[in-house]
């Protein structure tokens, strides 16, 4: 492997690694405050996906616009499966889980006979490719980076500047003094599922134009994101973004050297191996 | 009422194992399948009963598919024999990947099941010159059995009956031993029951090997009954399904995963293959979780209690009269 290529996957790496953080992001938050899993946030990656395909490539909107849309449309369809599935369940891990998985499998299989039973594709937003440091990388690959840096600065402010986002960890802490304090803790759970939802229809949406759209697609990064919140530590925001840029720097450089199923197959072996020695991830504290 | 519930559970079994034969090959097919389905969703109860929220039972179940397959079809070995190193093989992949991810509590674990299967499935992917990979292995002799080939599809099924029957009982008289009211209450409280002198590790190992064992069991018949592995079979929507039998069921009871794997099996039967059976078979799990928390087998006693609530509240006059 020459330095040159090196690079190359090293720039690519930092690219996936920020769709990885955007996916990864919402699950931890929303591990924080309610301790569950969101098994439909692989699903909502594919709806963020879809949406750019209808609004963008097929209605001709304007790409950015239907990102936001995209954004918008499932941060409502999270607060709504707050409302219908999390707070009817009151709580309960294992049912909550298993209604969660429930929703994904319902969205993929509604996905082949709504969008089709042939993959999509939607056309390249940003053409060319830029020279960095003498390697050539294609805009459309940059471009995902200061996108997703902007969305992660936007949360970190939201949680550490404003009330709502005192509300969440007052709620990571401690829920029952939350409510006391007068914390509406319904309907903050229910923004925390906006927000994850929200992040991960534009990790999608940002990924639209590089691979193809089927209603599987989700899967991959949904599994990826479960390693990377094991691996950063459930609940760590920090966690969550160190362990997508390394997780994404791991399957490019080791997929350009060995192929995709090796890179994969390797980082669930280092993950589970870093489980032994580090049952609660590198930053977990639980 | 639970009692009553046990005994219908029974009686269909029952009745299904003799009478399914004559309903022709595609019924065979199909109930075969379902008992395929019993056994790996039981065979899920012990981990389940000790708090373990195991996503990945397909990847053990993946285990003995290959194992078995394998060594019938290049060295020939009959059923007995293949069967049980399917299981044997699948047990110990089991200690080996169960050792370190039961150190985890929660969710964790359910996570890292969730990468068994992946790590499995991509195994058995990657590995083309012993599995053939994504072309699937083919060629896979039928069940030979104590020197007979089951030629037929009966005979076939008689075995899948036979095979159930056996995994159940064992399954069973180990929840009703004192190792399953261990099990049980390392479920219900595991401090507590840490404070009593049990050893938690040891027996949640112990829980996931058997559950493993008997997903093997299952593994090895399905391969020479369908006589066709492909690694996508084994996926993460195979190992929700096994657990979502459970959920589905009940909980509660040992008939519950049971249940849950008859009715969800059939429910969705006709729409086989096509989107349409994983539509139907999600709005089913989402609304037993939602409106019958302790799955299928709680559905008499709430329609007696619904019943009883009626007699009772019929008599009163309302205002208007």
């Amino acid at each position: 492997m020459t330095a040159a290529l090196l690079l190359q996957s090293a720039i690519i790496g930092i690219s996936i690694g920020s769709i990885y953080i955007l996916m990864a992001l919402g699950l931890t938050l929303m591990f924080g405050m309610m301790h569950i899993i969101n098994f439909a946030h692989g699903a909502v990656y594919m709806l963020g996906a879809f949406v750019i395909y209808y609004v963008f490539f097929q209605g001709g909107a304007p790409y950015f616009a239907a990102l936001v849309l995209a954004m918008v449309l499932l941060g409502a369809f999270g607060y709504l499966v707050e409302r219908s599935v999390y707070r009817p369940i009151k709580g309960g891990i294992e049912p909550t889980l298993v209604a969660l998985l429930a929703l994904t499998t319902f969205l993929q299989a509604a996905g082949y006979p709504v969008f089709g039973q042939l993959d999509k594709h939607v056309p390249p937003v940003f053409a060319g490719t830029r020279n960095i440091l003498g390697v050539m990388i294609s805009v459309e690959r940059l471009m995902i980076i200061p996108v997703a840096a902007v969305l992660v600065v936007g949360l970190y402010l939201f949680i550490n500047r404003t009330r709502l986002g005192a509300a969440m960890r007052a709620i990571e802490q401690d829920k029952e003094a939350a409510a006391l304090q007068g914390v509406n803790v319904h309907v903050v759970n229910g923004l925390a599922f906006a927000i994850g939802f929200a992040l991960a229809a534009a990790a999608g949406a940002l990924m639209a134009p590089i691979f193809k759209l089927d209603p599987m697609m989700g899967e991959q990064p949904l599994l990826k994101a479960f390693i990377i919140i094991i691996l950063g530590g459930l609940g760590s925001i920090p966690g969550a973004i160190l362990g997508g840029l390394m997780l994404g720097l791991i399957d490019s450089i080791v997929a350009t050297a060995l192929g995709a199923e090796p890179a994969f197959l390797l980082s669930f072996v280092f993950i589970i191996g870093l489980l032994l020695f580090r049952p609660s991830g590198l930053f977990g504290h639980a | 009422m639970r009692r009553a519930i046990v005994l219908v559970v029974l009686a269909v079994l029952a009745v299904a194992a003799l009478l399914v034969p004559l309903l022709g090959d595609y019924y065979i097919h199909v109930f075969a399948l379902v008992f395929i389905n019993i056994i790996l969703a039981a065979s899920l109860r012990p981990s389940l009963n000790c708090g373990q929220l195991n996503i990945g039972h397909s990847a053990f179940m993946c285990v003995g598919a290959y194992t078995s397959a394998l060594l019938a079809k290049h060295y020939a070995l009959p059923f007995e024999l293949t069967l049980l190193a399917g299981a044997l093989l699948a047990t110990v992949v089991g200690l080996i990947v169960g050792y370190p991810a039961l150190r985890l509590r929660g969710v964790y674990f359910a996570m890292v099941t969730v990468a068994f299967v992946e790590v499995i499935r991509l195994i058995a992917a990657i590995w083309v010159p012993l599995t053939r990979g994504n072309s699937g292995l083919s060629g896979i002799p039928k069940p030979n059995l104590l020197g007979f080939t089951l030629v037929s599809k009966s005979s076939q099924y008689y075995l899948a009956v036979a095979l159930t029957a056996i995994a159940l009982f064992v399954l069973w008289r180990l929840e009703r031993s004192r190792l399953g009211l261990t099990w049980r209450s390392i479920g219900l409280a595991d401090n507590l029951a840490q404070s009593l002198g049990v050893n938690i590790a040891a027996h949640k190992l112990l829980a996931f090997a058997v559950g493993c064992f008997f997903a093997g069991v299952a593994g090895a018949f399905y391969a020479h009954f369908i006589r066709f592995l492909f690694p996508p079979e084994f996926g993460f929507l195979v190992a929700t399904n096994i657990l979502v039998y459970n959920f589905v069921g009940g909980r509660g009871h040992f008939v519950g995963p049971i249940v849950g794997a008859t009715f969800l099996s059939l429910l969705s039967e006709p729409f086989r293959g096509s989107a349409y059976e994983t539509i139907f078979f999600s709005i089913a799990m989402l609304l037993t979780i939602l409106f019958l928390p302790g799955g299928l087998i709680t559905l008499p006693g709430k329609l007696a209690e619904l019943r009883w609530w009626r007699a009772t509240a019929a008599p009163t006059p309302s205002p208007a009269a």
